[in-house]
């Protein structure tokens, strides 16, 4: 049983990492926390919804559309509501990220309607023991594409000039500008990157749960922020270590405390590590 | 700024001059918002059905019948909110609603205060008539529901083991506790009481749990949504045990979310669209019509509250105050309602046949030994 729990748990720890790396990206570049970020993951999730249940497209090549979407939604999302605030004080866009949000939720709302929604995959959602552990096929999937969106990630920050725009950036904004580095477009680049990692989240849970409604990016939306915290907030490995950890010690805690205080257990650690690792677990100090 | 602030309350005033003079208005309290808004839109439309047939048929002596819809968002302080617009909106005759039995509970104190009725459609929890003589339910409590379903599992199913999953609020926690009770008086062991919290979407953890102790039935205290992704998750944890629970899980919605999964669910209903019963049967064809979908049960109940408000309103002779309502509400004997006949107890309680369901082939069959 305790082997069957950490499977559980990997896997919805794993889509927490990948909705807190978009987290962690846009903070770190912008310090801002995109409450928005949770809806991008709804409205990604609905896209692929939308594509399979309505127009009966292939499931993996609605997936890689939704990323699509969810990284282009980023861009305009940028563009509109983030853009004209930048040299606002930090609390405005901060009140627009609410605003997107709650923008968002309602527009699913009015156009799926509120109820839930599943789409089926009769493939992904069937699953095969292994050494007395029951293993979904979705749930590989959400291992593979997870590790591959994160190498995917590493390659981009590491190997290219936007990556090194973006690292620059977060480190000083007005300096970079100064260097030459083209300030706007990066940060809409770093939007999209991070969307489109939030928008996939939500596809690979709206599937590994077959429930899709508008409210499904609230309470990832707020782990991924613990994740996030937990990995020192501007730490793209921190922040994956910090979604792994949240989705095992939900999951046991569900398992042998009781499911009635899982939630409650992953704000405790958010307490526990603002208190004793301020600078989260893997965290180096911000100036200020 | 005076002139628009003196033409803003002559408007005020025209205006609840006209209201006092026209139309009289219901209040629903429901969740059309947030992770209940499924059940509060067809509570809505419930609603809106059994007004606009009493309005067509020339309404109350000619005045006609409306509603006010107020979004609870399933939050007790937001339904404390509703509840107290529409203790001061003097147009509003009663109030349906609202749909959980925490909010309904949470608004009980105003309503009763300021003595209109609150009349719940679904609100199935022992304590929420006890608050006061102004509340009304239509559906039967947990403390007859509970042991029904035990016996529907213990007798007719020959089931001996059962663990219980419930959703962590107050009409879940005594829907399991009556379940529990019965199912025990009848002989039978409960093997593992699991919880979990509203909005819960991932239960594979407590599903692990369970399945190493084994039991033969699994008794279910949540909404069908739920319980579509708790079916699904059973299956690709390579959970074979039969699942039975309240007519909140009576939904075609259930077996479009869940597929296979939900095959061989058992449930209970108070109302089941393909009876014989020619009220049921008018009520299905408008609803489809009007809709385009098959009403599940809590369009059923509150299609049935509105109509017994409206019976109740007819029996009024002469003018029509809150308090009349609740008086003729109490008259009511054997109202003909698509979830069966329907009187109130001394209690406000009401007794209903319930039907035994189980999902066979992709659709809701009676159960029949």
């Amino acid at each position: 049983m305790f082997g069957q729990q950490i499977v559980n748990g990997l896997a919805l720890g794993l889509t927490y990492s990948l909705t807190a790396i978009g987290f962690t990206l846009i903070f770190g570049v912008l310090g801002l926390i995109n409450f928005a970020h949770g809806e991008v993951y709804m409205m990604g999730a609905f896209i692929a919804f939308t594509l399979v249940a309505f127009l009966g497209v292939n499931y993996f090549v609605a997936f890689l559309l939704a990323i699509a979407f969810s990284g282009l939604m980023g861009y305009f999302l940028e563009l509109i509501a983030f853009r004209p605030l930048r040299n606002a004080i930090p609390e405005a866009t901060l009140i627009a990220t609410l605003g997107v949000s709650t923008f968002l939720k309602e527009f699913a709302n009015i156009i799926w309607g509120p109820e839930v929604h599943t789409i089926n995959t009769p493939f992904l959602s069937s699953s095969f023991a292994l050494g007395g552990i029951q293993i979904s096929v979705i749930q590989i999937v959400i291992l593979i594409v997870s590790v591959l969106l994160m190498w995917g990630l590493q390659l981009i920050l590491y190997k290219t000039k936007t990556g090194y725009a973006i690292r620059a950036i977060s480190q000083d904004m007005g300096a970079s500008y100064l260097m030459g580095v083209n300030v706007d477009n990066t940060i809409a680049m770093t939007f999209v990157i991070g969307s489109a990692l939030g928008g996939a989240a939500g596809v690979l849970m709206g599937t590994y749960y077959g429930a899709f409604y508008p409210t499904m990016g609230y309470m990832p939306g707020l782990k991924a922020f613990v994740a996030m915290v937990l990995g020192g907030l501007t730490s793209i490995p921190g922040a994956v270590i910090g979604g792994i950890i949240l989705g095992i010690s939900e999951t046991l805690a569900g398992a042998y405390i009781s499911a009635g205080v899982q939630d409650a257990i992953s704000f405790l650690i958010l307490i526990l590590i603002l208190l004793f690792f301020p600078q989260g677990l893997s965290g180096k100090k911000r100036s200020a | 700024m005076k002139k628009i602030l003196i033409s803003l309350l002559l408007f005020v005033f025209a205006f609840s001059a006209y209201a006092m003079a026209g139309d009289l208005y219901f209040g629903l309290s429901a969740p059309l918002t947030g992770d209940y808004a499924q059940y509060g839109e067809v509570f809505k439309k419930g609603v809106e059905l059994a007004l606009e047939e009493f309005n067509e048929k020339g309404g109350l002596n000619g005045t006609k019948i409306k509603l006010i819809a107020m979004d609870s968002k399933g939050d007790p302080k937001e339904a404390a909110n509703i509840a107290q617009k529409f203790v001061m909106d003097k147009r509003i005759i009663a109030e349906i609603g609202d749909f959980t039995s925490t909010c309904c509970l949470a608004a009980a104190p105003i309503y009763q205060r300021a003595g209109l009725v609150q009349l719940s459609p679904t609100s199935s929890h022992p304590d929420f008539t006890k608050q006061g003589d102004y509340m009304f339910r239509n559906i039967v409590t947990q403390e007859a529901e509970g042991p029904y379903i035990a016996a529907y599992a213990y007798k007719d199913l020959g089931k001996k083991r059962a663990a219980v999953i419930y959703i962590q609020n107050d009409w879940g926690i005594v829907a399991k506790d009556n379940f529990i009770k019965g199912f025990k008086k009848l002989g039978g062991t409960i093997v593992a009481e699991e919880k979990f919290n509203p909005g819960t979407k991932d239960y594979t953890n407590i599903l692990t749990k369970i399945k190493g102790k084994n039991p033969d039935i699994i008794y279910i205290a949540m909404m069908y949504s739920e319980a579509a992704l708790l079916a699904k998750q059973m299956k690709k944890l390579g959970m074979d045990v039969p699942l039975i629970g309240t007519g909140a899980l009576y939904s075609p919605k259930l077996i479009e979310l869940g597929g296979d999964a939900v095959e061989g669910l058992y449930c209970t209903s108070s109302f089941y669209p393909y009876s014989d019963n020619p009220v049921v049967k008018s009520f299905v064809e408008k609803y489809k019509a009007k809709y385009g979908q098959i009403p599940n049960m809590f369009a059923a109940q509150a299609y049935d509250a509105a109509g017994l408000l409206l019976a109740a309103l007819k029996s009024i002779n002469g003018k029509i105050t809150r308090k009349k309502v609740k008086e003729a509400l109490e008259a009511i004997k054997d109202y003909p309602g698509v979830t069966g006949l329907t009187t109130f107890d001394k209690n406000h309680n009401v007794k209903k046949q319930l039907t035994k369901l189980v999902v066979k082939n992709g659709d809701f069959v009676e159960f029949k030994k």
